[in-house]
């Protein structure tokens, strides 16, 4: 399905589609359309989406110190697999206090990631908004050849 | 917004609404809706309605899946949905139906104080409030525990808080569950959410979570606010908050196994959000054990929290809290699952009750209701959005008849966060609300303008319903003075 064709599941954006992502309306909290030209952008597309919404960078005259970590997940379908990612992340930067800033997927299928992702602590960041997780509600992720996009929907 | 919701509904009386079960195959049960004209408008705008009917697929849903006035789209139930699963009959449990910030709040404390006495030091009271409550995303507090203690609050809750010397035993008995549910298994939580809700304990966390000074402005029932102790132009304090990030994980690990459990019991479910599994298997048990964990957090961190703001208030007024008469009214659960007994079809049934952004509201002579409140039915916290009211319910008879006694949460979004943040400019806002003598302070000013009284239905017109509909009745109302956003 090209781009222009996928249906509206959540109503009109509210930002014109400049980044890899899109917040759309949603009453309490926050859904959000990714798009990417492969399975590896989608993943890497939605964790920056879900960190550059909740976190804003400080401007400080010291290079921030950053961390990397590997980061392995399994599921039984790609769906489980998307939303075990984002909620892992979730997890993760709540307890090392840390952004996630950098997400190298270096494999990935429909069962299974391994990723190294690279964060700097909280305090070089304004935290604006707390994302408690990622949700199946309205979930859909498509694949149309060379474009993918995913609907999810954030608590916040 | 989305388009109007264009399914099934039918009217029962003024204030209810039903999708039969025809609307969609594998409803068990019709939906409810407590509402009226004017908020049904509102309503229909979003999927909540859709998710009413969702949530009838439920395994075991006794006699409808409900909806409270207050209710507004969600992910898997509504908020603002109340359901009940027979257990014996197989009746499910779903994490999605009590949502990731696990008992999720409100306590009310009340005061000797009077507005005339104090207006002009509600701009210090709030300054100290926001000083010394630690609030906003990722906030810590200074109520450090070990490891050890942290597995104690899980089992104990509010008890913990008040044995470390934060409040006292009459605190416990006006807490729903006493402030400490049992059945908790700290076992059945996990390192993660352990290390999540860390040093977390006194904070009051985001979002929708607030402290307010309000004043009463209007009493609707004389005799019970004698007996209460409250007055018109009385002081009371409101405490909105959860079990932080605790409760998320707990919530995070258990949808994600109870995924497995919908064909592993061969559930059909139209949302995976509403993941669930039978009360009595492993799995529903475990979770139960875990959430009643976070549940019990929740209930301590309530409690350290009107600690810091009796402390706050004896800094700026001078004078310890018990001389104030700052004592706990009560504090109710808004998002949790419970094990309650009901009479269904003249028999005694246990049921699952899930309160998913909705309040229990028990009934006069019900015995889980503190005996000093016996007479008059559970006190109902009802929190509104900072501009306009919060309301001091009671529980009635007619809540365990017909909605599992349970009643609304509070004011229910009608805009989104986007959209608030669109189109409400910060500056008016606060000169607006300044006009009506409300000082607002927050961690991120983001907060302020999502949380604008304009993203809210008016909790007026929500409150006139579950009044008229009789699951609960007015006792006052409230308006705010101080607000501190996280």
């Amino acid at each position: 399905m090209s781009r222009s064709k996928v249906r509206l599941l959540h109503g009109p954006p509210v930002h014109p589609p400049v980044k890899n992502y899109q917040i759309i309306e949603h009453t309490a909290d926050l859904a959000l359309r990714v798009y990417a030209k492969d399975l590896k952008g989608l993943f890497r597309n939605a964790a920056v989406a879900v960190f550059e919404i909740s976190a804003e960078k400080i401007s400080s005259k010291n290079p921030p110190q950053k961390e990397s970590l590997p980061l392995e997940q399994k599921a039984a379908t790609l769906d489980e697999l998307f939303i075990n990612w984002l909620n892992e992340l979730l997890s993760l930067s709540a307890t090392r206090e840390m952004v996630f800033t950098d997400f190298k997927i270096n494999k990935i299928n429909e069962h299974a990631l391994e990723a190294t992702v690279t964060g700097e602590a909280f305090s070089g960041y304004r935290i604006n908004k707390e994302i408690k997780a990622a949700t199946y509600s309205g979930l859909k992720i498509e694949n149309s050849g060379s474009d993918w996009q995913a609907e999810v929907i954030l608590d916040v | 917004m989305s388009e109007l919701w264009q399914g099934q509904l039918e009217k029962i009386d003024g204030y209810r609404w039903r999708i039969p079960r025809s609307y969609k195959p594998g409803m068990r049960v019709p939906g409810i809706i407590y509402a009226d004209e004017k908020l049904l408008k509102d309503i229909r705008q979003d999927k909540a309605l859709e998710q009413v009917a969702n949530v009838a697929f439920l395994p075991g849903i006794v006699n409808a899946s409900l909806a409270m006035p207050d209710i507004h789209w969600g992910y898997g139930f509504c908020i603002g949905g109340v359901a009940a699963t027979d257990i014996e009959e197989d009746g499910v449990i779903s994490p999605g139906g009590v949502g990731y910030d696990i008992n999720c709040g409100v306590r009310l404390i009340r005061t000797d104080l009077r507005y005339e006495e104090i207006k002009g030091k509600i701009e210090a009271l709030v300054w100290a409030l926001f000083n010394d409550v630690p609030a906003g995303v990722g906030s810590k507090g200074d109520i450090r525990v070990s490891p050890r203690e942290e597995k104690e609050i899980l089992v104990k809750g509010s008890r913990w808080a008040v044995e470390r010397g934060y409040g006292c035993e009459d605190d416990l008995e006006c807490t729903e569950e006493n402030g400490a549910i049992s059945g908790a298994d700290p076992d059945a939580v996990s390192p993660r959410a352990y290390e999540r809700g860390k040093a977390q304990s006194g904070t009051l966390g985001s979002g929708n979570h607030f402290l307010e000074i309000q004043v009463i402005e209007q009493l609707y029932d004389r005799d019970i606010c004698d007996e209460l102790g409250l007055d018109s132009g009385q002081i009371t304090v409101m405490i909105h908050s959860g079990s932080r990030g605790l409760g998320y994980q707990v919530c995070d690990e258990y949808v994600k196994s109870m995924i497995q459990c919908l064909n592993k019991y061969n559930i059909n479910v139209p949302d995976r959000q509403l993941a669930c599994a039978p009360v009595n298997s492993p799995e529903g048990k475990s979770y139960l054990a875990a959430m009643k964990c976070a549940a019990n957090y929740a209930w301590a961190n309530r409690q350290c929290l009107m600690h810091l703001v009796r402390k706050s208030f004896e800094k700026v007024m001078g004078m310890p809290w018990e001389k104030m008469g700052m004592h706990l009214i009560y504090d109710v659960a808004h998002n949790i699952a419970k094990i309650e007994k009901y009479e269904i079809n003249g028999k005694e049934k246990t049921l699952c009750v899930h309160r998913k952004g909705a309040t229990r509201a028990f009934g006069p002579g019900h015995p889980a209701v503190p005996e000093r409140y016996r007479k008059i039915g559970q006190p109902v916290i009802i929190p509104g959005d900072m501009g306009r009211n919060s309301y001091l319910l009671a529980g009635t008879q007619k809540a365990m008849e017909d909605t599992f006694g349970s009643t609304c949460h509070g004011a229910g979004r009608v805009k989104s966060r986007t959209a608030a943040t669109r189109s409400i400019n910060l500056n008016a806002l606060l000169k607006e609300l300044e006009s009506k003598g409300i000082i607002v302070k927050a961690s991120g000013r983001g907060t302020i303008v999502e949380e604008a009284p304009q993203a809210y239905k008016d909790v007026n017109d929500v409150v006139n319903v579950v009044h008229n509909a009789g699951i609960s009745k007015r006792i006052c109302r409230m308006r705010p003075l101080g607000v501190i956003k996280g």
